[in-house]
């Protein structure tokens, strides 16, 4: 069941043109002893000293008899990979968790539900900065989480540079035994600002999805109203970092569980947040939890840069607040256009 | 007293002229006998920039030289404070590197916190009297507690949230009050904190090794967490430039990048047993009252959440980098794990 424990090192996906946007496992170098993951690029200046621990290491190290070239040397500088090229490459799993030969493992699952189940439909997906960071701001749904995956494998299919898209999660997702860890080798990370941070330092495309669990939790009658977008937090994050922000509206997500009720009664004790009341959960069961196959669209709406705020811009907590407002604005308008638009649920 | 000779060409880069200008330096090491302090000893005998070498323990180390002095200390007795000031005194010493802790879990937890929570409190209190130009701290990562609502890269800012019912954890995070309360205390004295990560490694024995040292190893059904070791080689070079150069705060050490929980077992070549928590729980409390296994249920987190730190800033302000990263830590700890088994390896090296 412990998706990758079963793995094996052959079963290496071969390089697909789909999969090379993503971190790839860099070729071993040396035996296995010796052999070693191509370190984490850090910021110029960082390492001037590594010069002297390395020395230090070296000293120490042949002090207890353990022969030079096991340890010495692939520590150097120079050695570094350059920062640009691979930021995340690491053997199994990237710093965060994404596990590339899992991921190509369950790809055609997941390609199943974005072709034929959702019929995913992709527009203005230019608008998607070719390279450098960008935050990616959507409307939550579903009573799971499965617009994220959604989003991600649309930008890695339709995108020109097929980029690759990390989203950021509750963290009552990692509560739960298998989804947790499911979700995180395949691309989720724990929404909180440091993560967030850390990825837009690596030039990564990132989602994020400010309603929350308030968006997850939405009853079918709000539907496509979206919710607060927490405490503006991704606008403090995008203003720290010089990060652009491109509104994405999903149409077709919130209806894929409709949600009748929350039952919230003695909930606390089981750790989940709600106990979702569905027109097929829990009447059937846990297969009353399968999304409904509806006709999804994913709209992307102009970037807006945030270039002209100096960073301590993002201490200004009225400015903070009305920037959110103006993007959240946009996801409405979007979603209502694209609401209205529609002529069915289940066909577009 | 420079009379061991260097094995290799260049002495480290900072210290050119170290013997004609600096004063030679006399540091003091708690916990000597064990194995960061007898190994930092070891690493210390050969630094000619360093003059004498005080090792405060109950057991001499056994890699004292020439250089060394031991001195038989029970930090656990209530006098131990003006033992310690007048050794730091009578040797002159400057700087003290307080390593006298447990790295595994113990039944014998009133002890356990009298060495670490009190002798602490001995150490610091002798540290400040004698007015020691330094102050070097061991802790762990561990004490950020693994948590899901962790960020992926712990920094030093975040709190220290380990199980405080858990008296290993709730004895470590004291002992680093005492450090902090040190430094507010006598503000011009360098008070560096290290917080290595769980450490790995041919020599080393702790809980870690002795979880992995099974042929099947539990897990926690459905949980895969991330984990971060340090190599104990990595450990040691990062306590020897922690006494060697002044970096006062707290510092995360860690091994580059990380590995799946269930990744590091197959590269111990173990077998991972999936139990669902729950029963993973009850099984360990009942196995550590019997003492049947090697850590109280309280470990169990960790099996099951993230608790990673982020190295970054001993490579930026201390300049220290782990040689080996997590992934390496593992498969050297295994390859001297197998010779151990066919007993072509013998016990503690170090």
């Amino acid at each position: 069941m412990n998706p990758p424990k079963k793995r094996r090192r052959s079963d290496a996906p071969p390089s697909k043109p789909f999969l090379s946007g993503g971190a790839r496992p860099t070729p071993r170098r040396r035996r296995l002893g010796a052999s070693s993951t191509p370190r984490l690029p850090v910021e110029a200046g960082a390492v001037e000293d590594t010069g002297a621990v390395a020395n230090e290491a070296d000293e120490m190290h042949e002090a207890r008899g353990v022969p030079r070239e096991h340890f010495s040397a692939d520590f150097r500088p120079g050695e570094d990979p350059p920062p640009s090229s691979q930021p995340l490459a690491f053997e199994e799993v990237d710093e965060f968790g994404y596990d590339p030969a899992y991921e190509h493992k369950v790809l055609p699952l997941l390609e199943l539900l974005y072709e034929k189940y959702f019929r995913v439909e992709v527009h203005g997906i230019d608008r998607v900065p070719p390279e450098g960071r960008c935050l990616l701001v959507a409307n939550h749904s579903g009573t799971l989480p499965i617009d994220g995956l959604m989003l991600r494998l649309a930008v890695r299919r339709e995108h020109s540079r097929r980029r690759d898209v990390r989203w950021l999660a509750e963290d009552g997702l990692f509560h739960f035994p298998f989804i947790g860890n499911i979700t995180n080798r395949i691309g989720a990370v724990r929404a909180c600002q440091e993560n967030a941070e850390r990825l837009l330092e690596h030039e990564s495309l990132v989602v994020v999805f400010p309603e929350g669990k308030k968006g997850i939790g939405k009853l079918f009658r709000d539907r496509y109203r979206l919710q607060r977008f927490g405490r503006g937090g991704f606008v403090k994050l995008c203003l720290r970092t010089g990060t652009p922000i491109v509104p994405v509206a999903i149409v077709g997500g919130e209806e894929t569980n409709p949600l009748l009720a929350r039952i919230e009664y003695l909930t606390k004790a089981l750790g989940i947040p709600y106990v979702p009341i569905t027109p097929t959960f829990p009447l059937l069961g846990p297969a009353g939890l399968l999304p409904a196959p509806t006709k999804w669209k994913i709209f992307f709406g102009d970037p807006i840069a945030l270039d002209d705020y100096p960073p301590a811009s993002a201490d200004d907590e009225i400015l903070v607040g009305r920037l959110t407002e103006r993007v959240r604005a946009e996801i409405q308008a979007m979603l209502d256009h694209a609401v209205a638009a529609r002529r069915s649920i289940w066909f577009g | 007293m420079s009379s061991v000779v260097r094995p290799r060409n260049e002495g480290p880069p900072s210290s050119p002229s170290v013997s004609a200008t600096t004063k030679a330096r006399s540091i003091a090491v708690t916990g000597a006998s064990g194995f960061l302090g007898s190994n930092l000893i070891g690493m210390l005998e050969q630094d000619e920039r360093v003059r004498r070498i005080v090792a405060i323990d109950l057991k001499p180390a056994a890699t004292g030289g020439e250089k060394t002095r031991s001195y038989d200390v029970d930090l656990t007795q209530p006098a131990a404070e003006g033992r310690v000031a007048e050794i730091l005194a009578e040797e002159q010493v400057d700087t003290l590197a307080h390593l006298a802790f447990l790295s595994s879990p113990t039944h014998a937890t009133a002890w356990a916190h009298e060495l670490e929570s009190i002798g602490t409190m001995h150490v610091a209190v002798a540290a400040g009297h004698a007015r020691l130009r330094k102050f070097v701290l061991w802790s762990l990562t561990w004490l950020y507690g693994a948590r899901p609502s962790n960020p992926n890269f712990i920094t030093e800012k975040q709190a220290l949230r380990a199980p405080s019912g858990e008296p290993f954890f709730a004895d470590k995070i004291d002992a680093e009050d005492q450090a902090r309360k040190l430094s507010q205390r006598a503000p011009e004295m360098v008070v560096t904190v290290l917080r290595t990560a769980p450490l790995l490694g041919p020599t080393v024995h702790n809980a870690i090794t002795s979880y992995f040292a099974r042929k099947i190893v539990p897990t926690m059904m459905g949980f895969d967490p991330l984990v971060q070791f340090l190599h104990e080689a990595d450990a040691i070079a990062a306590m020897h430039l922690a006494v060697m150069r002044d970096a006062p705060g707290t510092f995360n050490i860690v091994g580059d990048g990380v590995v799946p929980l269930s990744m590091a077992i197959r590269l111990a070549g173990r077998v991972a047993a999936p139990v669902p928590h729950p029963i993973a729980e009850t099984l360990t409390g009942l196995g550590w009252i019997s003492q049947l296994v090697e850590a109280p249920p309280s470990f169990l987190k960790y099996l099951r959440f993230l608790c990673v730190a982020d190295g970054r800033k001993a490579r930026s302000e201390m300049g220290f980098r782990a040689a080996y990263s997590t992934r390496e830590a593992v498969v050297d700890f295994a390859r001297a794990q197998r010779l151990r088994e066919v007993n072509l390896l013998s016990e503690r090296t170090a």
